[in-house]
């Protein structure tokens, strides 16, 4: 968060990467505005599936279209989904999204949207893979890769030589900054974690 | 893993691609500046991804681009794009067309402008192309066109303000740009109504991951808005709307008071050593008192207790001489005694006057007198300040004195020519990066040079530049390409001017409001469609724009166009088009000057090639490191043609000119943003920002379904203590109303805001406001500063704007 800029180039990354519809962000960013003028802070998170150790899409799945794989990432089976949206109400971070009606961007029926259409099945729950196709091929995340400012850093949190547990090491000398989660009441054990903006804004006196 | 397989992603794991499959580099160059790498894919022809290319030589600087570059396909593949030639039916605005065939436009066009050319003179042309500095070749070839027919040019650079004429006026430059690496390396850093983290996204890591992990800087953020950028802020300093200058010349005084100036650094960088005249005002010239030339200044030597002279060759001085700072002489000037002071005398009072002291400037600025204080203390302190200017500063009509006064206070402490020291200021692609003159002047023939100001005023004002040759019978024909200037400009005496021409084309391609509004559209190919030559201020490396996919429908490039035209104008005049793109590059190598010596056209068809520059690539390095004299060089001009208005090859505080004198602007000077408004313009109590906004450039992107999905409809921001007063809710339909005209749009109740202002970003397509009015309507009306008119040079000393002197009321619709 000390580097998240807001830009939103991860959701749109995101979006080319996984050809989603309108109003569909696997990964996003919140901008959250804290505080009465002059003392107001400006903060941004940038969101995405959390891939639970403990999911509740995966218990909640009349279905059992969700799993978790060995290496932890929470997946929705395409196949096996029925999109009954036990899911979406289940998770409680909204990361999952289930359309009746999927919207697109251009009116003209282009090849260029065309090509996500094709790849996308209607009516079923979709969300962030970690870009698992990617990964396959041992390529980063969209978003990871898309970020300017190199505000995502991906890897094994549990292998101590993985470049995140480096940077995670490192800053917490540097920076004292310590990895958070969200909700952390959830349960849920997310695996996506935070590290708090250095930048503590203050505002100056006023007269 | 049979799950995956209908994972929704595009070229990778199990599902990959099958079909011609290409990776294709290629570049931005948008107005943005940022310039940024990127790979298509490219499957039978159609973009399916984007990616950044990260292939920069300096690692620094990957992955580069942002969400509009990640968002570009939805442009190129977007319903508005125009198809064909479109020829006007109904009346100007109406929307109703004919499409034409390439030969009937061009051939309409052509006709047009051959009538004007004899029966007006082709000065009666006007192109009026955004900012060449981002495409080297394309928009060239409109340029060399209209050199070619003697027609005019009007730059986009000063008629969208973004010309900083508080550089031109101290260092003879428009312009100090550093590459953004070198912020990196800063330890303090001011951002003044600059929005960094929204408007340099690509960049601002060298700030939030450079200057703040690594550096631990302070950054300070100056601007009425908490924008995006207060995030990575220490410090949110809410002042008053154009009262910056007044916060910096405060920080001057406290500077000045607590003797925490850098007497050296103005004794060999600064006009400060230079002796003016007490009897005119002007600065003493060695041919006053016989001891040299008239483009020679003169100093007090406290060694030998005598004159001694300057030249504006070099900044190095005879060691065995020691310039007097203070201090008054006398001069024997022909048979008159005349006292002469050094210029820090005049400067250093003027900053000390009580009018720059923390207590008055508290009322101004609205800033407690106590952070002035600190702030001005912890400046002098830091080891690399850095100040980077944001346009909010500079599109006011004193915003020449605002930079001015920032200028001065890293002066002061001598905070420049170091790693990450100095200011810096990015308001447009303008900055040519190599010598482009061997393309754009064919065999000495030059376009003629008019500010669009005075084609949009409807003639010159009574103190026009005498260099400027406005048309005798007035503008008839006018070019629009790569521009948009209906939304992001004038709106109301741009379409009075625009009805006065006999034809009014537009070269776009997309069908923006502008499009709209013309005679004649031609189709252009986008960005991705065309090669071109690339290079930005933002960092240090030239790239080749490449086709990605084939021109869609009948869209052409701007250099096909204008070979066209040409020959339809003049078939002699096809010669001066036998080049492709490729000649074209190779030219502009060739003769580019010595920053591209070496680098090929093959190099760079692998992938970005550094320039031959300083590393970092920072601004003024040649005067700061080697004292070589003020200005850098402004291509494509020659140093000597800015030597006009920058006389002493200093930094200048103290300008002797007498426009400078009649407005009391000789030496920085804060004044108040809206007293030179008319009255009926004053009594408006909203003062209005026009922040640039993250999902577009400009007005480009207004119509990107994508980024439009996370930013539906245009808002105007407003606290709620001023929301609470007008009776307006969150949401709310609202107008935004003065003299000039109104608009409508939504409210956004924020606590992110200063009461008293409103925000409105930058650049709405008409068609996204509530009543589809224009976002401009409001915006104060043109006039132009008899200090930018005193000198011309296109896009170097030319008249601003003063977009955010805007007042305004706001209410509730019903």
């Amino acid at each position: 968060m000390g580097r998240c800029i807001g830009c939103d180039t991860c959701t749109l990354s995101c979006k080319q990467e996984n050809g989603t519809p309108a109003d569909v962000f696997f990964a996003r960013v919140m901008n959250c505005e804290v505080g009465k003028f002059p003392d107001v802070k400006r903060v941004y998170l940038p969101v995405l599936c959390n891939h639970c150790g403990n999911p509740q899409c995966v218990r909640a799945c009349p279905n059992k279209a969700i799993f978790k794989q060995d290496d932890g990432i929470v997946i929705i089976d395409q196949d096996r989904c029925k999109g009954t949206g036990a899911c979406v109400s289940a998770c409680p971070y909204g990361n999952v999204f289930l359309k009746k009606e999927d919207s697109w961007y251009l009116m003209n029926n282009t090849a260029y949207e065309e090509h996500s259409k094709s790849r996308l099945e209607k009516n079923v729950a979709r969300k962030c893979t970690y870009c698992a196709h990617r990964l396959e091929d041992g390529l980063k995340p969209a978003c990871v890769v898309g970020c300017p400012t190199t505000a995502r850093i991906f890897g094994d949190a549990d292998d101590p030589t993985s470049e995140v547990s480096q940077f995670l090491k490192e800053q917490a000398k540097d920076s004292g900054r310590m990895p958070f989660v969200l909700l952390e009441d959830s349960g849920c054990r997310p695996t996506t974690c935070y590290l708090e903006p250095i930048a503590k804004t203050k505002t100056a006196k006023l007269c | 893993m049979t799950t995956l397989k209908k994972v929704p992603g595009k070229l990778h794991g199990p599902a990959k691609m099958c079909g011609d499959v290409k990776v294709i580099r290629t570049t931005d160059s948008p107005n943005c500046t940022g310039a940024c790498g990127w790979y298509a894919t490219v499957v039978d022809g159609k973009i399916i991804d984007v990616k950044q290319a990260a292939d920069y030589g300096n690692p620094e600087y990957n992955p580069r681009g942002c969400l509009r570059g990640a968002a570009m396909p939805n442009l190129i593949y977007n319903p508005d794009r125009i198809k064909r030639p479109l020829i006007r039916t109904g009346k100007r605005g109406e929307g109703k067309w004919r499409e034409a065939s390439w030969d009937e436009a061009l051939g309409l066009i052509a006709g047009k402008f051959k009538t004007i050319i004899e029966r007006d003179g082709p000065e009666g042309i006007l192109l009026f192309n955004q900012v060449v500095g981002t495409s080297y070749v394309q928009k060239a070839a409109q340029v060399r066109l209209f050199a070619l027919m003697g027609a005019s040019f009007a730059t986009a650079y000063d008629f969208n303000g973004d010309i900083v004429m508080g550089f031109t006026h101290t260092v003879g430059i428009d312009a100090m740009e550093c590459e953004s690496l070198n912020w990196s390396f800063s330890d303090h850093v001011l951002l003044w109504s600059s929005n960094v983290l929204q408007t340099r996204m690509p960049d601002a890591h060298f700030l939030t991951r450079g200057a703040k992990e690594k550096n631990g800087a302070k950054i300070i953020y100056i601007d009425p808005r908490a924008a995006q950028t207060a995030k990575a802020a220490d410090l949110w300093v809410p002042v008053k709307p154009g009262t910056d200058g007044a916060l910096a010349l405060s920080m001057c005084h406290v500077l000045v008071q607590k003797g925490l100036v850098n007497l050296n650094f103005l004794k060999t960088y600064t006009d400060a050593i230079t002796l003016i005249r007490s009897d005119s005002g002007k600065r003493l010239r060695a041919s006053d008192i016989g001891i040299g030339m008239d483009d020679e200044f003169v100093i007090w030597d406290e060694s030998s207790k005598g004159f001694s002279k300057i030249t504006n060759t070099t900044l190095k001085t005879d060691p065995s001489v020691n310039p007097a700072i203070l201090g008054e002489y006398t001069a024997r000037v022909g048979n008159a005694d005349v006292g002469v002071r050094p210029a820090w005398e005049l400067l250093k009072a003027n900053i000390l006057r009580d009018v720059n002291s923390p207590e008055r400037a508290a009322k101004i600025t609205g800033i407690a007198k106590d952070e002035i204080v600190q702030m001005a203390v912890e400046f002098a302190r830091a080891k690399s300040p850095l100040s980077i200017i944001g346009m909010g500063l500079n599109h006011r009509y004193h915003g020449d004195l605002a930079v001015r006064s920032v200028i001065l206070l890293h002066a002061l402490v001598g905070g420049f020519g170091r790693k990450g020291a100095g200011i810096t200021v990015y308001s447009g692609q303008h900055n040519f990066r190599i010598l482009t003159t061997s393309y754009t002047i064919p065999d000495g023939k030059r376009c003629n040079m008019v500010p669009m100001h005075y084609f949009v005023m409807g003639g010159p004002t009574p103190t026009i530049n005498k260099k400027i040759k406005f048309p005798k019978a007035g503008f008839k024909a006018l070019v629009v390409s790569h521009g948009n200037p209906l939304v992001t400009e004038w709106s109301s005496r741009m379409k009075q001017a625009i009805d006065k021409l006999d034809i009014f084309v537009t070269i776009d391609f997309l069908m923006t409001p502008t499009a709209e509004y013309s005679d004649v559209v031609l189709p252009a190919a986008t960005p991705w469609e065309k090669y071109d030559l690339v290079g930005t201020a933002l960092h240090p490396y030239l790239q080749i724009q490449q086709p990605v996919v084939e021109p869609l429908y009948e869209s052409k490039t701007e250099l096909w166009m204008a070979r066209e035209l040409a020959r339809r104008i003049n078939p002699e005049l096809s010669k001066y088009f036998a080049d492709d793109e490729f000649g074209i590059m190779e030219l502009l190598l060739k003769n580019g000057g010595p920053e591209c010596q070496g680098i090929t056209l093959d190099a760079l068809k692998k992938g970005p090639v550094r320039l031959n520059v300083p590393d970092p690539d920072d601004n003024c390095y040649e005067q700061f490191v080697h004292l070589h004299p003020f200005p850098p060089r402004a291509y494509p001009f020659e140093v000597k043609q800015q030597r006009e208005f920058l006389k002493t090859g200093r930094m200048e505080f103290y300008k002797e000119e007498d426009e400078f004198k009649a407005l009391g602007e000789a030496l920085p000077t804060f004044k108040p943003p809206f007293e030179h408004l008319a009255a009926d313009e004053q009594k408006y109590p909203f003062a209005i920002v026009t922040p640039h906004s993250k999902w577009r450039v400009h007005s480009t992107h207004s119509n990107n379904t994508s980024l439009l999905n996370l930013n539906r409809k245009p808002v105007v921001e407003i606290s709620f203590k001023d929301a609470l007063e007008k009776g307006i809710n969150d949401g709310d339909e609202v107008e935004l109303f003065n003299k000039n005209g109104s608009y409508r749009l939504w409210a956004r109740v924020t606590e992110m805001i200063r009461p008293g202002v409103l925000s409105v970003d930058h650049g709405w397509w008409d068609r996204y406001l509530a009543d589809r009015g224009h976002y401009h309507s409001v915006t104060v009306q043109e006039k132009t500063k008899p200090t930018h008119e005193n000198y011309y040079l296109p896009a170097v000393y030319a008249p601003g704007q003063l977009w955010k002197d805007t007042l305004v009321d706001i209410r509730r619709c019903s």
